[in-house]
């Protein structure tokens, strides 16, 4: 049977209405708004007589109370994940299982940190996510397995393989992944970098886009080592965005906040990160200043898509609003649970 | 003791006038062992009542601030954080003398750490982890320092209970039981020494008639 790679335009027009009338069925706003106001128990109502009923049906044997949503909103994820993954097409789906590598890493994380503290494998399945390229059976045999050595040999021929093979060892001689974890990441983010110059269409715009990423995941990075205190900070920097790890480096070494704040200005050019970083100064905490700065993210991705609108962009912006509509449900579930003032969960909406 | 038990010998009052010695001397010191105790428990009193007040902030902060991490993060996401601890902390107990009673001196390390030996990888996770971390391990850290004064407070307090027991003993028993066996005997041996005079005066009085 011949292979058809669809390269054509139609492909990503399909594709794109297709996330477009996605994207119009997630949560709007004002439902988010409304949601505050609401208590547990309607909260919970709401969200099942949405898409998310089929989950929580299905995995109300299992768990129950706020777990059971919990667990329900992040296998909706994974379950759409996959449908998108199923709906693009050729150069695209190579692109988008790409930008899924994300849930991978942090599932292989998972399993090595579990399988290397000796943990259940039933408690392990508990915190895996499958909605990136490895599949729930794969992750199953991978949980399966005995030791984090042969969790290691079985992920050969995967995207990690070389990469475990170097860090591995030392991270399992040292007890931490912290390293591994960030050099994975790197290389997710580099990797991203060489599909977006692949010539996928939209690809260019994308990775101005990947590079303004990197950028914001560098200043949140920067803004957490300064106030954990921690001088060198260059292992921990992605490469490829338009601060160098050496001039990231020399701000991490500036006297104060505010003066990285002034620092990091200097350089920014985009204006609602400018905006953003003079609303920073007024005795934010380190995660609004991240969720804020998500916000931004999302903000620029959106009008790259509505720039290219036939490009890969609108697939990534609406994989990217659906996890934040997971983990704001989420966020009101859990933060009405534990009686959180409705103002402090609505500053945890990334709406 | 009874005093139908004693025996009035002089011999024995020597030994009783010498332990009455003895157990005043020792009320004495205990007496005083009892209200330096006293003392060291009012200034522990003092550092336990802070301890305790920055045990219950810190278990406080600890538990709004899990709430905010369960909030933004998910339980998935803590529980997965959580799994990449490694270094467990470690605590060595070693010991302390207050006026003579032995209390815990307990060290930790590996409780507070850096962020980036924390075990988690800072690209994959968020800054509400690290405060979380944080609040968890300011906790842990105020639970030990607690654990060390609370338990100091309870040895003192035994200790002062124990003296007090030893001093009242001492002060409304022992020393009074010896003074009256004493005193008894006194009594006693001078009974036997008019009963001795009279009994010469009366062998006197024959031999002379």
């Amino acid at each position: 049977m011949a292979e058809v790679v669809n390269r054509g335009p139609g492909s990503y027009i399909y594709a794109t209405t297709r996330m477009r009338v996605r994207k119009i069925k997630l949560v709007p706003r004002e439902d988010y708004l409304r949601m505050l106001n609401m208590s547990l128990p309607e909260i919970t109502r709401f969200i099942e007589e949405t898409q998310y009923k089929a989950e929580i049906d299905e995995l109300s044997s299992s768990f129950s109370g706020i777990d059971l949503m919990e667990v329900a909103l992040s296998w909706n994820l994974a379950k759409e994940y996959q449908k998108v993954l199923d709906i693009t097409p050729g150069i695209l789906k190579e692109f988008t299982q790409n930008y899924l590598r994300r849930w991978d890493i942090q599932n292989v994380l998972n399993i090595l940190r579990g399988k290397t503290q000796g943990l259940s494998s039933g408690k392990i399945k508990a915190v895996l996510i499958p909605a990136g390229g490895l599949d729930k059976d794969l992750l199953d045999s991978l949980l399966n397995e005995d030791s984090p050595e042969r969790v290691v040999d079985a992920l050969k021929g995967t995207g990690f393989s070389s990469l475990l093979g170097e860090e591995f060892p030392a991270a399992q001689e040292s007890g931490s992944f912290a390293r591994l974890e960030n050099e994975l990441y790197k290389q997710y983010f580099a990797d991203l970098i060489v599909a977006a110059k692949s010539g996928v269409k939209g690809g260019v715009a994308f990775l101005e886009y990947i590079r303004f990423e990197i950028d914001i995941r560098n200043i949140q990075t920067l803004f957490r080592l300064k106030t954990g205190r921690v001088s060198d900070v260059r292992d921990m920097m992605i490469e490829g965005g338009s601060f160098t790890v050496e001039e990231l480096q020399r701000l991490a070494g500036t006297e104060s906040i505010d003066d990285l704040i002034d620092a990091v200005k200097s350089r920014v050019r985009v204006a609602p990160l400018d905006a953003l970083l003079n609303e920073v100064r007024e005795n934010m905490s380190i995660h609004e200043i991240e969720n804020r700065l998500t916000c931004v993210m999302l903000e620029q991705m959106e009008k790259l898509s509505k720039r290219h609108p036939f490009s890969i962009c609108p697939i990534l912006v609406y994989l990217k609003k659906k996890r934040y509509e997971v983990e704001n449900l989420r966020a009101l579930a859990r933060g009405k649970e534990s009686n959180i003032p409705s103002e402090r969960i609505q500053d945890y909406l990334v709406m | 003791m009874a005093l139908k038990d004693i025996k009035p010998t002089r011999s024995e009052l020597i030994s009783l006038k010498r332990k009455i010695k003895l157990s005043e001397r020792g009320y004495n010191i205990l007496k005083m062992k009892r209200d330096g105790l006293i003392l060291e428990f009012f200034k522990v009193l003092e550092v336990a009542k802070n301890s305790r007040g920055a045990l219950l902030e810190s278990y406080e902060q600890a538990n709004a601030i899990i709430a905010v991490a369960n909030t933004v993060e998910g339980a998935i996401g803590v529980r997965a954080a959580a799994m990449s601890v490694g270094e467990t902390p470690e605590i060595t107990l070693d010991q302390k003398n207050i006026m003579g009673v032995v209390v815990p001196d307990i060290k930790s390390t590996a409780v507070c750490k850096s962020l980036d030996r924390r075990g988690y990888g800072v690209l994959g996770t968020s800054a509400v982890i690290d405060e979380t971390a944080t609040a968890f391990e300011e906790l842990v850290e105020a639970i030990i320092e607690a654990a060390e004064i609370e338990t100091t407070m309870k040895r003192l307090l035994n200790e002062i209970e124990s003296t007090k027991r030893r001093v009242n003993a001492l002060e409304f028993k022992v020393i009074p039981e010896l003074t009256e066996a004493a005193s008894f005997i006194k009594m006693r041996l001078d009974e036997m020494e008019r009963e001795e005079l009279f009994r010469l005066k009366k062998i006197k009085a024959k031999s002379q008639a």
